[in-house]
This record gives structure tokens, C-alpha cells and sequence, in this order.
């Protein structure tokens, strides 16, 4: 139906909870859309968790309303919510098969047995473990363990499938794995996935949706190239790794541009953008990969052109990882120089370079509260 | 009301043993308590009119001497305990290998068998007649039966038998919990096995030691059976009195008395080790 | 190192020592229960007719049947009531949470005498319960709960207790997470702890000797009325191997039991 698809699969509205001593969501806000990735990403303590079980069921809200397709679910235990977690340690039960994991909350609802059987088996099929289903948990691997979590948990066929740090415990490589992995099971099977983590990474890959989350106050939420190339603040754009970031404020603005000074002195120049109130500019940010290299005889006339002495290089592959110290200020900037470009190759620790970069590509940043009043995204 | 009691969560978990530790526990000690100021009448019967006459009749020589020498037994049942158990226990966690399981057990089954049954083995073993009188008088050795029972160091030899399993045990596993790291980093900063031994080891295994004595000095202190069937109650401790006068003779108040007291000695005992085990001692217990 | 191989050797001597002396009088109990002469210490002989004649006499029969009854149900009420207490007093914190610990741990602390006579008076002269099957139930509860309470708290904090919560997220009432996860999880304390209550139980002569009264025999009290007046020892000496074996049966129990645990 036309209307199902329209309403937020899970929504939260002003919602707030308190422990002793701490705010641990703090008046969030959001609409996690049908059949999609959502995660909420940010630093340990932030209150992701928390969101998520309050959303399972497993914390009760002390204000506002989580909504599941619609209907509001305040005062509904877990086990009647239709959603269903994975839990960080996994929680299998280290007394029964694979199976009866899986069949578990089958069991619980007193599905009848041929049911179950073959619930059972189009799960294991699912998540690539058919032929497992007589062992015991401890005598899986890592990562086959977190298979059986997620299948336990989608046979029952929730309307959103919670996730806290899954993948937390694994290696890298296997991670990396698992990483696919959920996201082909999660576009076969077409539920919503709430998923929380604190790597940055992790989000990247298998987001539809980030929300950035800091001391139980939501920062950002939008697509995952919007986070990365787009943070709002200098919290996000510090978290998901951006390495210049230059504090300052808006000065000037004129011809579509804005003109900033930084806490060192210097003159950058960004887009401008009307719906930023300029008093609430912190400063900007812009990605290594962004910052071009100009030959050394190039005028400075043009805006963000900045001179500066190399002071490492590391050679990554593709690109070349390039400290610039600036001649102005003494700050450091990251670039990433493709390492095919023959003015690249010519270079060497010490040497005296120009950079640039566009107004295009300096992000602005804001201060934490002012994103909030601007808009509740529907996402 | 009810809501208040729903929010008790707790309650239909912790409840019922909380119930049982008030009724059969608190209250009876309480009644006895209460028992020993009131008179004991005839027949067994009870007089509910106040008195100190229960307690001034074991403040007199015979009857203190009785409880001082209980708790003298028991101290020297505790130390031979400690100095046989924590090198038995020692050279177990060490030295056992393979066996140190067998070797467990091995110390824990004669704790299951009734203390009643270990100490009339021991009976049929050193009395007259007995088993040892028996070789002995048959190899010619002696001319007549040794009398080995029915003194106080007979009585003493049954607590350490009873008792030493449960001095053993707690040490065991306060010695095998050591970090053997600690133990090399002693010995790489240049200690001695002695030295070793008494700055690290020790101390790092009070608590066990302390456990040990909680769960060995105690019931040692209250044992009547071993004065009874070694002693053949010609010895008597605290524990014979409480016997006689409750069993043997139906003097509640007065065996009320002798149980208060015993029990005021023993909560003082306690207190001291906690003082000085610290709360090691109670972990290993708690 | 010589001197360092007799230093071991003597040290495993005195170990060895340690463990003849603990056990020799237990040994020969056994092996004279087998003897054929009736009073004497001399062996003339293997038989099995003091076995026979245990089994043929009503009363011991009788007191054998007692305790394996007073021990069973005893066994079973500490165990449940103490892995209650022993959850409650882990998940929740509540008022006297720490004095009740501390209470619980009060009967074993203090003498058994002590208790065992304070339990008389309270069976004789407040609540007026006869002295028989209950009271020494009671006594023997009241000895045996503490045990289970620690061996399961014990078990408690190795216990990956979102296992709970993922019960109740796949649909399971509070009953049935107790009766599919919880109590599976806890299996081998509460297993435990009975192996260790049932021989403790049975066995127990200082407690029962106060509050059993007049009518009721256990085995323990049998002995020690058969010790008291009888004169024939090898009966004695029968029963007793039996009251050995079994706990030889229950250490055999017990170490199989922690490994599973450990797994």
C-alpha cells in the first residue's frame, strides 16, 4: 500500500531519558525510513545504545513517543514490540543447537513445527550456514556466531531489525566480511535495519543513513557522502576523520562567496550559504584529497591559494599522504596528491609548495545546536 | 499498597530464604536469648520470671574452666590445622600435576563422611580394645593395652581430624587463584624462596587462611562429639554443655545461656578476623 | 640439585603421610566390615553376613528409608530456595540487599550446637512443631540454603546476562526464560550444590540429634544408639562402608560435573 511505505518505519519524537547524574538522550528526533540501513554513529557514551533500546523496549522513556510503523509503543514490553535485536555479546544460548537458537522465538509464538522447520531452514540458507544447524554455539566461529544472532533474530520477521556493535568483536578482515554480508542479507530480506556503531567505517559501508549522535543530542543525519564530504560540525568532521580542520569565523560576504578568518590568521574563502546564519560559523573543513598542488611560480592573487613547506610524505599507493606546514601560520595541513602527477613525483621533504584548493570544496562548519533548530529531516 | 509491592521485584526471589532466615534463625535465637534470663522449673517446665541465676551458675570455676579449655582445644586444632594444611595445600597447587584433582577429592570425601562414623573409626583404631592395642600386644611389643582415649590430647586429635579438611580447602583456593607472575617478578627482583614466600605468598593468601580458620576454629570450638566418643565425656567442652543441659538433663534456660554465650564469643572471634583479614576474608566466604 | 631431591622426596612423604592418617581409620572400618569375627580385630575370614544382617534388620532398614526421605526433600528445598535467593540477590539491588547476605551466611558461621539447640527451643517452645520429620527437614534447610545461595551467586557473575534480555526480545515470558535459559545456564551450580547438600544431609548427626525427638531415626542417630548399646561393632562397620561409598560416588559426580562447567 501507497501509505505503508510513507510512514517512518520507527520514529522518534522529543524523546528523552535520564540516568542517575546523566542525560543520555537528550530531545532526539527521527524518522528512520522503510526497508533501509539507519545508523546511529558516534563515540561510546553518546547514547546510541541507549536510543536503540529504548526503540527494543529494553530502557523505558522518560519523554516523548517511539513510534513503530505508526503506532506508539511507550508502554509496550520487547517481547510484544514487532522488532528484534542483536546484542553486542550476541547472546546465544550456549545449551542449544544452532537450530534451536533460531527456532527460539519461533517456538515462543507457538508456531506449529513444519513451520518452524522450514522458517528455520530459509534462515540458515540465508545467512549461509545449512549445514550447521546441530551445532552448539561453542563450536562456532566468530563470525558464523553472528550469523546465527541475525538469523535468530529475522525468522521472527520483525518490522525493524536492531543491531548494538554487532561486529564489534571481530577482527578487521572479518569484519570486512560481515560487513557485506549484512547488507546482501539485509537487501534480501528488505527489513528496516536500525544498526549503532562507533566505527566510522563501518557506517560508511553499509549505511543508507547515518545520524551522528554526540552526548545524547542527534548532530547530523543524511546519506553517507553527505556526512563524509558535507559534516556540519567540527565534532562530526573531526569523528569521520577529515584532517584539516581550521577554527575561525565568517568576516565577509559578497558574490556568492564568504569570506572567513581562521584563529591563525588566515583568509579562506567558502561558498556562501544563505540558510547559514553566519554568526554560527566555527569554521571550516576541507578533505585531503580536495587540496590541489600548483606549481610554485602560480600567483597568490586567487583565493585559497596558501605557500608551505613539505614535512612528510608517505606513500600510500593511488596517493601520496603529504604534510604541508603553512609559511603564514605554522599550521599543518593533509593533502593527498595523486601519485602519478609528475609535479607530484618531483617533490621532496622540505621543498617549498603552493596549495589550493576551490571555494566549492571548503565545508562549512557549525556550531552544535544550530543544525538542530533548522530542520527535523525526514530520512 | 500493591503497587508498591509490585515494584519490589525482588521479593519472590530473595523472599523466601529471607523468610526462612527470620524464622528459623533470627527468632529462635532471639527466644533463645530471652530463655536464658528466666528461671527453668521442674520437670522442664518453664518459669517466665527474669533471673541471672543461668549465668551465675557458669560464671562459677568449674564451668568457665570447661569454656576456656573448649576454646584453648580449639585454637590448638586450628593451628596444627593451619600448619599442616597450607603446606599440604602448598605443595598440592604446585607439585600436584595430574593429580591435583585426585588429590582434592581426596581431602574433601572424608568430609562428607559423618563426623560420627570418622571419629568411632578412630575409636576402634586407638582404644582398649583396638585395633593398634591389638598388633601391638600381639607382636609382644607391650604387655599391656595402652590407654590412648578418654584425655584431652585424644579429644584434640579427633577436632584436628574433623576439622582439617575445612581449613585445607580454603587455603587451597586462595593458593591456587595466585598469579604466578607475581611469584617470578618476586623471585626476578631478587627474593629469596623465603623471603618470597612470606612477603608475597602469605599475605596474598590471608584471606584463605582466614576463611580457613572461620570454617575449622569455630565448629571445633562448639564440637561435642569428639569429647564425647574420644573423650568419653570425661572430657567436656562448650559444645558437651549445651548438649547436656538441653538433651540430656532439659535444662532449657540454662543450656539457652550457655548457648548465648558460645554464640556472643563466637561473633567476637569473628569480628577480630575481619578486623584483621580485611575483606578478603569475607569475599572468599561471601 | 641433590639436596633438592630429598627435600622433595620428604615432602612428598609427608603429603602421603597426611592422607594414610586421614583415611586409615576409614579404610579399616571397610575392610573390617568384611571380617568374620563378630567382636575381635582379627581378621578369620571374608564375609558378607553383617551386610546380610544390616539388610534384615527392620530398624535399620527403617532409618536408612528416613534419611534418603529427610535428605531428599531437603536437599530439593534448599536448592530451589537458594538459586532463588542467589538471583535475587544478584540482579536486583534493594534495601538490606548486604544484610542479607550477611544472614544468610549465619548459620554456618555459628556453631551447629548453637543453632541446633536454639532451633529446639523454637520448635518446642514457640511454634510447637513435633519433633520428627519437619523439624529435622527445617533443621536441615536451614543449614543446607546458605550453601546453594553461595554456590550458585558463584556461578551467577560468570553468566553473560544478556541471554535474559535476548529471551524476552524473542518473545519469552519472564516463567519460561527461567525454565529455557536460566535455569539450563545455571544447571551445573544447582547441580552442584545438591551433590553437596545430599551427602552433607544424610550424614548429619550433631543437628538431628537435637531436633529429632523420640520417634524418628535417622541413620546417623541409628548408629549412635547401635554405638551406645550394642556390642556388635561389625554392623556397625557395615553401614559405615555404605556411608563411604556414596560419597566416593558423589566426589565421582562432582568432578564430572566442573567439567562441564568449565566448557
Amino acid at each position: 500500500m501507497e501509505d505503508r511505505q510513507s510512514i517512518p518505519c520507527v520514529e522518534l519524537r522529543n524523546v528523552v531519558k535520564r540516568f542517575p547524574g546523566v542525560i543520555a538522550v537528550d530531545h532526539v528526533d527521527l524518522e528512520i525510513e522503510q526497508g533501509k540501513i539507519f545508523t546511529l554513529l558516534g563515540p561510546s557514551g553518546c547514547g546510541k545504545t541507549t536510543a536503540l533500546r529504548l526503540v527494543a523496549g529494553l530502557e523505558t522513556l522518560d519523554e516523548g513517543d517511539i513510534l513503530i510503523d505508526g503506532k506508539v509503543m511507550n508502554d509496550i514490553p520487547p517481547h510484544r514490540r514487532n522488532c528484534s535485536t542483536v546484542f553486542q555479546s550476541l547472546a546465544l544460548f550456549p545449551h542449544m543447537t544452532v537450530e534451536g537458537n533460531i527456532a527460539y522465538g519461533l517456538e515462543r509464538r507457538k508456531t506449529p513445527k513444519n513451520e518452524i522447520r522450514k522458517g528455520v531452514g530459509e534462515m540458515l540458507e540465508l545467512v549461509g550456514l545449512a549445514v550447521m544447524e546441530k551445532r552448539r554455539p561453542s563450536q562456532l566461529s566468530g563470525g558464523q556466531r553472528q550469523r546465527v544472532a541475525v538469523a535468530r533474530s529475522l525468522v521472527l520477521k520483525p518490522r525493524v531489525l536492531l543491531l548494538d556493535e554487532p561486529l564489534a568483536a571481530l577482527d578487521r578482515k572479518l569484519r570486512k566480511e560481515m560487513q557485506v554480508e549484512l547488507k546482501r542479507i539485509q537487501g534480501e530480506v528488505g527489513i528496516t535495519f536500525l544498526y549503532v556503531t562507533h566505527d566510522q567505517k563501518e557506517a560508511l559501508a553499509i549505511s543508507d543513513t547515518i545520524a551522528v549522535m554526540r552526548a545524547g543530542k542527534l548532530e547530523q543525519a543524511g546519506a553517507p557522502d553527505e556526512i563524509y564530504n558535507t559534516p556540519r560540525t567540527k565534532f562530526i568532521a573531526d569523528f569521520m576523520g577529515a584532517s584539516n580542520i581550521l577554527s575561525g569565523k565568517a568576516i565577509a560576504t559578497g558574490d556568492g562567496k564568504l569570506q572567513l578568518e581562521t584563529d591563525s590568521g588566515l583568509k579562506v574563502i567558502a561558498l556562501h550559504n544563505e540558510d547559514k546564519g553566519s554568526n554560527e560559523i566555527t569554521g571550516i573543513s576541507v578533505h585531503p584529497e580536495l587540496i590541489e598542488l600548483l606549481p610554485s611560480d602560480a600567483g597568490l592573487e586567487e583565493e585559497n591559494r596558501f605557500r608551505g613547506r613539505i614535512t612528510e610524505m608517505i606513500y600510500q599507493g593511488d596517493f601520496i599522504e603529504t604534510k604541508i606546514s603553512l609559511s603564514q601560520t605554522g599550521e599543518l595541513l593533509t593533502a593527498h596528491f595523486p601519485s602519478r602527477l609528475e609535479l607530484v613525483t618531483r617533490l621532496s621533504v622540505g621543498e617549498e609548495v603552493l596549495v589550493h584548493w576551490s571555494p566549492k570544496s571548503s565545508n562549512i562548519l557549525l556550531a552544535q545546536n544550530s543544525y538542530l533548530r533548522e530542520e527535523k529531516s525526514l530520512y | 499498597m500493591v503497587k508498591f509491592l509490585t515494584k519490589q521485584v525482588h521479593l519472590p526471589y530473595v523472599g523466601p530464604v529471607g523468610l526462612w532466615v527470620l524464622l528459623f534463625v533470627f527468632i529462635p535465637m532471639g527466644v533463645a536469648v530471652y530463655l536464658s534470663f528466666v528461671q527453668a522449673g521442674p520437670y522442664g517446665r518453664i518459669i517466665h520470671e527474669f533471673t541471672l541465676d543461668n549465668y551465675r551458675a557458669l560464671f562459677t570455676r568449674g564451668r568457665l574452666m570447661i569454656l576456656a579449655r573448649s576454646l584453648e582445644y580449639a585454637v590448638v586444632t586450628n593451628i596444627v590445622c593451619l600448619l599442616v594444611g597450607y603446606p599440604l595445600g602448598y605443595w598440592i597447587v604446585r607439585h600436584g600435576g595430574r593429580f591435583k584433582l585426585l588429590l582434592l577429592g581426596l581431602m574433601i570425601v572424608p568430609s562428607w563422611i559423618s563426623q560420627l562414623l570418622r571419629l568411632y573409626a578412630l575409636r576402634r583404631l586407638a582404644g582398649d580394645p583396638g585395633i593398634i592395642n591389638s598388633i601391638l600386644l600381639g607382636l609382644g611389643v607391650i604387655s599391656s593395652p595402652v590407654k590412648m582415649l578418654f584425655n584431652p590430647t585424644a579429644v584434640v586429635f579427633g577436632l584436628i581430624y574433623t576439622w582439617l579438611p575445612f581449613m585445607m580447602l580454603p587455603i587451597y583456593a586462595s593458593l591456587e587463584g595466585l598469579d604466578e607472575s607475581l611469584l617470578e617478578a618476586s623471585v626476578d627482583l631478587g627474593a629469596t624462596p623465603f623471603r618470597r614466600f612470606f612477603t608475597v605468598t602469605l599475605p596474598l593468601t590471608k584471606g584463605g587462611v582466614f576463611a580457613g580458620t572461620i570454617l575449622c576454629l569455630i565448629p571445633a570450638f562448639g564440637d561435642w562429639l569428639s569429647p564425647l566418643i574420644l573423650g568419653g565425656d570425661r572430657v567436656l567442652m562448650a559444645g558437651s554443655l549445651v548438649r547436656l543441659y538441653f538433651i540430656r538433663v532439659g535444662n532449657f534456660p540454662l543450656g539457652a545461656a550457655v548457648a548465648v554465650i558460645l554464640t556472643a564469643a563466637v561473633l567476637l572471634m569473628i569480628y577480630i578476623f575481619i578486623k584483621l583479614g580485611g575483606e578478603e576474608a569475607v569475599e572468599r566466604l561471601v | 640439585m641433590k639436596s633438592g631431591k630429598i627435600a622433595d622426596i620428604i615432602q612428598r612423604l609427608g603429603v602421603f603421610l597426611v592422607y594414610i592418617v586421614l583415611w586409615m581409620p576409614i579404610v579399616i572400618l571397610v575392610i573390617m566390615s568384611f571380617s568374620n569375627h563378630a567382636i575381635g580385630l582379627r581378621w578369620q575370614g571374608f564375609t558378607l553376613q553383617w551386610y546380610v544382617q544390616v539388610f534384615n534388620t527392620p530398624k535399620a532398614m527403617e532409618a536408612l528409608k528416613n534419611s534418603l526421605f529427610v535428605s531428599s526433600i531437603a536437599t530439593v528445598i534448599s536448592t530451589i530456595g537458594g538459586t532463588l535467593a542467589a538471583y535475587g540477590l544478584y540482579k536486583y539491588k534493594f534495601r538490606g540487599r548486604g544484610a542479607l547476605r550477611m544472614s544468610v551466611l549465619l548459620p554456618i558461621t555459628i556453631p551447629y550446637v548453637v543453632t541446633a539447640a536454639t532451633l529446639l527451643i523454637f520448635f518446642t517452645q514457640v511454634f510447637r512443631i513435633p519433633l520428627g520429620y519437619i523439624s529435622i527437614i527445617i533443621a536441615h534447610i536451614t543449614f543446607s540454603a546458605p550453601l546453594a545461595v553461595f554456590i550458585v551467586l558463584g556461578r551467577m557473575a560468570r553468566v553473560d546476562w544478556t541471554l535474559e534480555e535476548a529471551s524476552a526480545d524473542l518473545g519469552a515470558d519472564k516463567l519460561t526464560t527461567w525454565r529455557k535459559v536460566i535455569v539450563p545456564v545455571l544447571l551445573p551450580a544447582i547441580m552442584i550444590s545438591a551433590a553437596l547438600i545430599f551427602p552433607w544431609s544424610f550424614n548429619d548427626f550433631t543437628i538431628t540429634y537435637f531436633v529429632a525427638g523420640v520417634g524418628t531415626m535417622t541413620l546417623p542417630i541409628y548408629i549412635f544408639s547401635l554405638m551406645q548399646y550394642s556390642r556388635t561393632p561389625v554392623v556397625i562397620n557395615a553401614i559405615s562402608s555404605v556411608f563411604v561409598i556414596l560419597p566416593i560416588i558423589g566426589l565421582l559426580l562432582v568432578t564430572f560435573l566442573q567439567r562441564r562447567e568449565a566448557t
